[in-house]
């Protein structure tokens, strides 16, 4: 199959014991987008990340990445393949220092860790440098990773998914937890690895200003079902939206 | 390494060497013990400490490497030198079959199997009396001329011993290593970063064990003999014990285990028959009064002193 969609998403359908989480979701998104979704708790919001990621594996419907069927791959191999995550409670190596916890997603990216005899400390210093600066992580370089600000965390959650150089970065709650200024500086870093680099992104959020102010598309999931998809302004006006999510005030 | 580590390791090791010139045969002896069960040990603490699995069969490689090279030098006269390659390949060999099944569990489910793989490997070498002589051991390990003798075999251990320690040391720190800790640290987040997890478990299970060949491979040569308890779950126990001791989180932790474990042994066991009970006590106390082992207190007390090579394993018990 053939498309020139970087994500192309096919009936998806999961369900966790009696409980419908995804119901044929169908998703595409195009190269360069700064996407959405949102949608209630338990909406399925996480689910669906989960189900293209790899986390969960579908019970219904497939996903293409680049053109590929990755359906059925492990997640470790589609994070190869170039869709990178991060999580909404951040994911980090809490013992590690912050560098060596961003150097080692770059060794990685770098195929470099199979390497048993040369000094990880020499390896790869210019590029978490560098990713350290961008992230605005630098300086808590040598702090380690678990005593690190619920924002910092996040940061670096970020980071660690950057490290990979994805083609598709999928986020969930980027901001969770941060304050209004780490916030703005967050999304202003995403919508710039967007712009500046070609990442695609796909992102959910609480925040309806973040939602508003950031994505270029919005996507509503409720009770595991894709029920609007479009420009923010026409999903806005959405009155099935108005009704099942937004309904207090938008 | 820095100049601070450099100039310690340095005085290690010349201590090492000056000791066996002013000590008696039997401190001698004691010594050579200590190196080869703390090569055992620092094998073992690649699995414990820096891949954050407890194993409870790491003697099963122990043994597969005592008896490639007792059985190469009684039954086909080949030399020692060609005799501690085999047993690391063997042992590794052994590792990749075992520990295929064995990384896809972790925490106690690994532990458990691991320790009944180890006690597989014991029993076919007990009851496999045409080739291994089964519960009568195996007898008449000669070093060569040149190392018969407890002085002598002490040096050639010395010797090997810091290679490989070395070569544990060089690999905990390259990338390697690192990817062990993350996926100590956090399996899935390494995952997610594009790394099968899996096949790294299953690439340093075999490196730990082939370290644990060597060590059994040393074995035979000083002992002259070998009895299938060596490979037993007892022995299993032995790195367990002298890793926690010393200590999982700095890669000497479990050298200094081995120091205390191994005289202690060779001391107590001078006066008194009840050496089980002994340890017994003494790794009570380590692990209510100090969860870190010695090098824990090092860490904590000790900023003069190398720093540490890895962070803690989370809950000493080794679980994922």
């Amino acid at each position: 199959m053939k498309s020139d969609y970087i994500l192309d998403v096919q009936g998806l359908c999961k369900a966790f014991g009696g409980l419908q989480a995804t119901t044929e979701v169908n998703y595409r998104m195009g190269l360069g987008e700064l996407s959405a979704i949102i949608g209630p708790n338990g909406a399925g919001k996480s689910t669906f990340f989960n189900l293209i990621s790899g986390f969960h594996r579908p019970d219904k419907g497939k996903v293409f990445f680049k053109g590929a069927n990755i359906t059925s791959w492990p997640a470790h191999r589609i994070a190869r393949f170039g869709m990178s995550r991060a999580f909404q409670v951040s994911n980090i190596y809490p013992k590690l220092t912050t560098y060596q916890n961003v150097r080692q997603a770059i060794l990685v990216q770098q195929k470099r860790t199979l390497d048993l005899f040369r000094r990880a400390e020499k390896l790869a210093r210019r590029d978490t440098q560098e990713l350290l600066a961008v992230t605005g992580l630098d300086q808590h370089r040598q702090e380690v990773a678990g005593t690190l600000s619920q924002g910092d965390k996040k940061r670096l959650e970020l980071a660690l998914a950057l490290a990979i150089k994805p083609d598709l970065l999928l986020l969930d709650e980027p901001t969770a937890g941060m304050s209004v200024e780490e916030t703005h500086d967050t999304m202003e870093l995403v919508a710039r690895l967007n712009r500046e680099m070609g990442v695609t992104i796909l992102f959910t959020e609480h925040d309806m200003s973040v939602v508003f102010g950031y994505a270029r598309r919005l996507t509503v999931l409720h009770q595991g079902m894709l029920i609007a998809d479009g420009e923010p302004r026409e999903v806005r006006a959405n009155e099935e939206v108005q009704r099942v999510y937004l309904g207090e005030e938008v | 390494m820095s100049a601070k580590k450099l100039a310690w390791a340095g005085a290690v090791f010349a201590a090492l060497l000056a000791m066996p010139l002013v000590l008696g045969e039997f401190w001698v002896l004691v010594l050579t013990e200590i190196l080869i069960l703390g090569l055992f040990a620092v094998s073992f603490n690649m699995i414990f400490g820096y891949m954050g699995q407890l194993s409870f069969g790491h003697a099963a490689f122990y043994g597969v490497g005592a008896y490639t090279t007792g059985l190469m030098m009684v039954k086909a006269g080949v030399p020692l030198g060609l005799c501690l390659p085999a047993s690391m390949i063997m042992a590794g060999l052994v590792a990749l079959v075992l520990g295929y099944f064995c990384i896809r569990l972790t925490g106690i489910y690994f532990a458990i199997l691991t320790m009944a793989f180890g006690q597989l490997i014991f029993y076919i070498i007990f009851q496999w009396y045409g080739f291994t002589g089964g519960d009568n051991g195996l007898q008449g390990i000669r070093p060569p001329a040149l190392l018969d003798g407890p002085w002598s075999y002490y040096y050639f251990t010395l010797l090997v011993v810091t290679a490989g320690v070395i070569v544990m040391w060089i690999i905990s720190e390259s990338p390697f290593g690192y990817t062990m800790r993350a996926i100590r640290d956090n399996p899935q987040r390494t995952r997610f970063v594009g790394v099968n997890t899996k096949k790294y478990m299953l690439i340093n299970f075999v490196v730990a064990a082939m370290f644990a060949g060597l060590a059994g491979g040393l074995w035979g040569p000083f002992n002259r003999s070998l009895a299938p308890d060596l490979c037993n779950w007892h022995q299993s126990g032995v790195p367990v014990f002298m890793t926690i001791i010393g200590g999982p989180t700095g890669f000497l932790g479990p050298l200094i285990g081995s120091v205390i474990y191994t005289f202690l042994m060779a001391f107590v066991t001078g006066f008194t028959e009840y050496w089980p009970l002994t340890i017994g006590i003494v790794i009570t106390l380590v692990v209510l009064f100090l969860p870190g082992g010695v090098w824990g207190l090092v860490e904590r007390y000790g900023a003069a002193l190398p720093a540490r090579e890895g962070p803690p394993p989370e809950g000493e018990g080794g679980a994922s």
